[in-house]
């Protein structure tokens, strides 16, 4: 079965998660900083009346920083009962992926990707990486128990 | 004379105690109306009414409110003689009533507001007090056509309507039987008591009286229940459900062919006399003419259990345990450090999350005090809906749908008058009047519904949907000055315009315009909840609003601070001061840190900026702010430098409960009505943590930037 995918481009790279996993789709007009809160957490927006945290995808993966243009996205999608957003350069398509066309991803990019890339796919001449969104998204937090 | 003042103290309680009554009262007085329509008696709605305004005059008496006594004074009086004539009331006496409690209610709330209550309208007064003959001329005079027994069931003790209920149901063909229930401590063992009983008897009939008997009951007990019911059951299926002999069931019907009357001297005669009130009745107060009837059963108010707390107790409740949240964390820190200094501290971290683990557990059982229903809540819709269906002139009809949903007081108080609002638009604007409903195809009585549910996800979700005409975006749009919009959305935003209004006069219901923008401020803003619209032109409009099912609530400094805004608890600040940056004394060594003098003492100024990372350490000249917070952090004040400050208000702290953002120093984050969240701070922690921090990351090596 061909799966719904949303399509997006972190510097130059077009990178897809299921359109299952994705909530909504936001332009960025900035995050809240949060002090204490790992480097590649934006910040936190507000969405339709949520506070949700943003990871800045640029600065998960190791790329170099830039500005946030109007092409800029917040990918919110779901984790389980956590609600996360994920700030891309941007997102704009969405496509039916044939599972065929996913392969695992050559070992140098899973050495190079931290593992947050967990397959790549064939789309015409494209090749698209399947992030592995929960992973992205992680949850690295110094404190024990959860409490604060 | 009405000098509120002297009664203060009992202020508080009155308000709360009528403000209940007042509500039964208004959910009786709709019941009576819709039974006068058709044209029935109502006497349990009556009587119910009756009372709540016999317990409203007392009470308003003990706390010298004139106003609120005279009113319902006459109130009383009239739906005394309506009980008295078998619950019936004249089409006519409706609407002087509903004035009548609108008219206490607005007493009620001025003297919430601290505000002396107005005088009672005089002509309100004599229409009120022109009832009393009135529901008498209504009341049926046609010859009672059965006789009860009167010893057998206690006519002395018999209000009229239950009389009238008793003998009507003996003359439209069912039995009016007396049940007499023994209790005892093998019949409880086996699950019978007076309440099980009730319930097996309520199949078999409509229960119109239980009266406890004292003395000698049958089978040699001491305390027996007499149950006055109406049924078609036979004896045997009745003895059946209490549970066999030595009950007994005697008809209450004289001279009926099935029953010898009074079947024989084994019943215990009746308590004689009037018991004594159990409700707070005041007579004599006054000087109030009328006789007290005897009113009051000595039967035990079912559905008990229930306390009526102050909520400022709870808070102070939910205040002791922020403490305690706030000493744990510091406790985690402290075995965290003696961990690694190497001391054995497993079982120590064990008791640590166990506590953890019990004051969460704490935590959600006084929030749980906190929350109400929110069909009690929903109590005074229905009346505002009647209300608008006499000043509209529009037929409609109210459906409420709310389950057993539960809601945070402060959610709930909040969410009201959105709620108000948007049953009036809906009334107001969104339904046609009957003729144009009939020409559009459609009943002429226009539907408003309310429904709510829980949400899994800490939210309850409200709809308010009509069959009306459905928002005409094009003439919001030019209301507006705007463009068409293309989506619902956009049309929403529009409608949230302030101000904006799609009418051209202002009408008394929902005076001008529809404040739509007001009930998008109090569920995105104040409540962080969302707000939806749908509509179909000609069809009707669904609003859905969701809000989180609590919130909590801090009283907060807002203040600014390298260009961002940040809330901090007023509680945790001890003191505003200005900073004259030529006092600061900077110490060598200290890493930009400053210390200024505060009565005599030397009190570190550290600089937010810094501490929140928004500069590079590299050009820090330290604290720069020109104002600073005085916070305590481990017991000695720490001056927080801040740019500026921006006031004071209350705010909706929402904690940030992803585990990327939960981080120490920060209480949650706000929404100050820009649309981005705003951090609250809690400034003791936040340089607490971020001191350790360094530290640690100056041991491995790691700080420099």
């Amino acid at each position: 079965m061909n799966v719904l995918h949303v399509l997006f481009k972190v510097d130059g790279t077009e990178y897809a998660m299921p359109a299952a996993d994705v909530v909504q789709m936001e332009s960025f007009s900035g995050a809240t900083p949060v002090p204490g809160a790992p480097a590649h957490v934006a910040g936190l927006v507000q969405v339709r009346g949520r506070v949700i945290p943003v990871v800045d995808a640029r600065a998960r993966f190791g790329l170099p920083p830039s500005t946030p243009t109007l092409d800029s996205r917040v990918v919110v999608g779901q984790l389980g009962e956590r609600t996360v957003g994920l700030l891309v350069d941007s997102a704009r398509e969405v496509l039916k992926l044939d599972p065929r066309t996913i392969q695992p991803p050559p070992p140098m990019v899973v050495e190079r990707a931290k593992g947050f890339v967990k397959a790549v796919a064939q789309v015409g001449p494209r090749l698209v990486m399947l992030i592995d969104f929960p992973r992205v998204m992680g949850e690295e937090t110094a404190d024990v128990d959860g409490q604060r | 004379m009405t000098t509120p003042g002297e009664f203060a103290e009992f202020l508080p309680a009155y308000l709360a105690e009528v403000d209940e009554l007042l509500a039964s009262a208004q959910r009786d007085l709709l019941a009576v109306e819709e039974a006068v329509r058709r044209g029935a008696a109502q006497p349990r709605a009556v009587r119910e009414l009756f009372r709540a305004l016999h317990t409203i005059k007392g009470l308003s008496a003990m706390v010298d409110v004139e106003p609120i006594v005279s009113v319902a004074h006459w109130m009383e009086a009239s739906l005394r003689v309506a009980d008295q004539a078998g619950g019936r009331l004249p089409e006519s006496s409706v609407e002087p009533l509903v004035e009548g409690l609108r008219a206490i209610e607005q007493r009620v709330r001025q003297l919430g507001a601290g505000k002396p209550p107005s005088p009672a309208p005089a002509n309100l007064l004599e229409r009120l007090e022109a009832l009393g003959p009135q529901v008498l001329e209504a009341a049926p005079r046609e010859p009672r056509a059965v006789v009860l027994d009167a010893q057998a069931a206690f006519a002395s003790k018999l209000a009229p309507s239950e009389r009238e209920q008793l003998e009507g149901g003996l003359a439209g063909g069912q039995r009016a039987v007396r049940l007499d229930f023994v209790p005892s401590s093998e019949r409880a063992a086996k699950g019978l008591n007076i309440n099980t009983v009730r319930e097996r008897v309520a199949k078999h009939g409509d229960i119109v009286k239980v009266l406890p008997l004292s003395g000698a009951a049958a089978g040699g007990a001491s305390l027996a229940f007499a149950l006055l019911l109406l049924t078609h059951s036979e004896d045997a299926a009745l003895l059946e459900a209490v549970g066999g002999a030595p009950a007994t069931v005697r008809s209450l019907a004289v001279a009926a062919p099935l029953a010898p009357p009074a079947a024989g001297p084994s019943a215990p005669p009746p308590a004689a006399g009037p018991s004594p009130a159990l409700l707070p009745a005041m007579p004599g107060a006054l000087g109030v003419p009328g006789p007290e009837d005897d009113l009051d059963e000595p039967e035990v108010r079912r559905g008990g259990g229930l306390l009526r707390v102050e909520v400022s107790r709870l808070d102070e409740a939910m205040e002791w345990l922020a403490a305690l949240v706030v000493n744990r964390s510091r406790l985690t820190r402290a075995v965290t450090a003696l961990t690694a200094a190497g001391a054995p501290t497993r079982e120590l971290a064990a008791i640590l999350q166990e506590n953890g683990r019990q004051l969460r557990d704490l935590r959600s059982a006084i929030l749980r005090l906190r929350m109400v229903r929110v069909g009690d809540v929903l109590e005074r819709l229905p009346l505002l809906v009647r209300g608008l269906r006499r000043t509209t002139g529009k037929a409609v009809r109210l459906e409420l749908d709310v389950g057993d949903a539960e809601l945070d007081k402060a959610v709930a108080d909040r969410l009201m008058p959105a709620l108000v609002h948007l049953v009036r638009n809906a009334v107001d604007h969104a339904l046609e009047l009957p003729d144009e409903r009939l020409a559009a195809g459609k009943p002429p009585e226009g539907l408003v519904r309310l429904g709510c549910h829980a949400r899994s996800s800490g939210q309850l979700e409200i709809t308010l949907r009509d069959d009306g005409r459905g928002v005409d975006a094009k003439a919001v749009a030019q209301a507006a000055n705007a463009p068409v919009p293309e989506s619902v959305d956009g049309l929403l935003d529009l409608l949230c315009r302030p101000g904006l209004s799609t009418r051209q006069e202002a009408t008394s219901t929902s005076g001008r315009g529809m404040g739509m923008d007001i009930v998008r401020r109090i569920v995105v803003e104040q409540l962080g909840g969302e707000l939806r619209m749908e509509t179909r032109k000609g069809a009707g409009t669904t609003f859905t609003l969701r809000v989180p099912l609590t919130v909590t609530l801090v009283d907060a400094i807002v203040f600014e601070c390298a260009g961002l805004k940040y809330a901090v608890a007023v509680g945790t600040v001890e003191e505003l001061i200005d900073v004259d940056a030529l006092k600061v004394v900077r110490p060598a060594g200290a890493d930009g840190l400053g210390l200024l003098e505060r009565r005599g003492a030397a009190v570190p100024l550290v600089s937010l900026e810094r501490l929140l990372e928004r500069t590079a350490p590299g050009d820090a000249q330290g604290a720069r702010g020109t104002k600073a917070l005085i916070v305590r952090q481990r017991g000695e004040p720490v001056a927080f430098a801040v740019d500026r400050l921006l006031g004071q208000q209350e705010i909706v702290l929402r904690p940030l409960e992803d585990p990327l953002v939960r981080v120490a120093g920060v209480a949650g984050a706000t929404d100050l009505g820009d649309g981005m969240p705003t951090l609250v701070l809690d400034l003791g922690a936040l340089g607490a943590a971020r001191v350790g921090r360094r530290m640690g990351a100056a041991r491995s090596g790691g700080w420099a930037s």
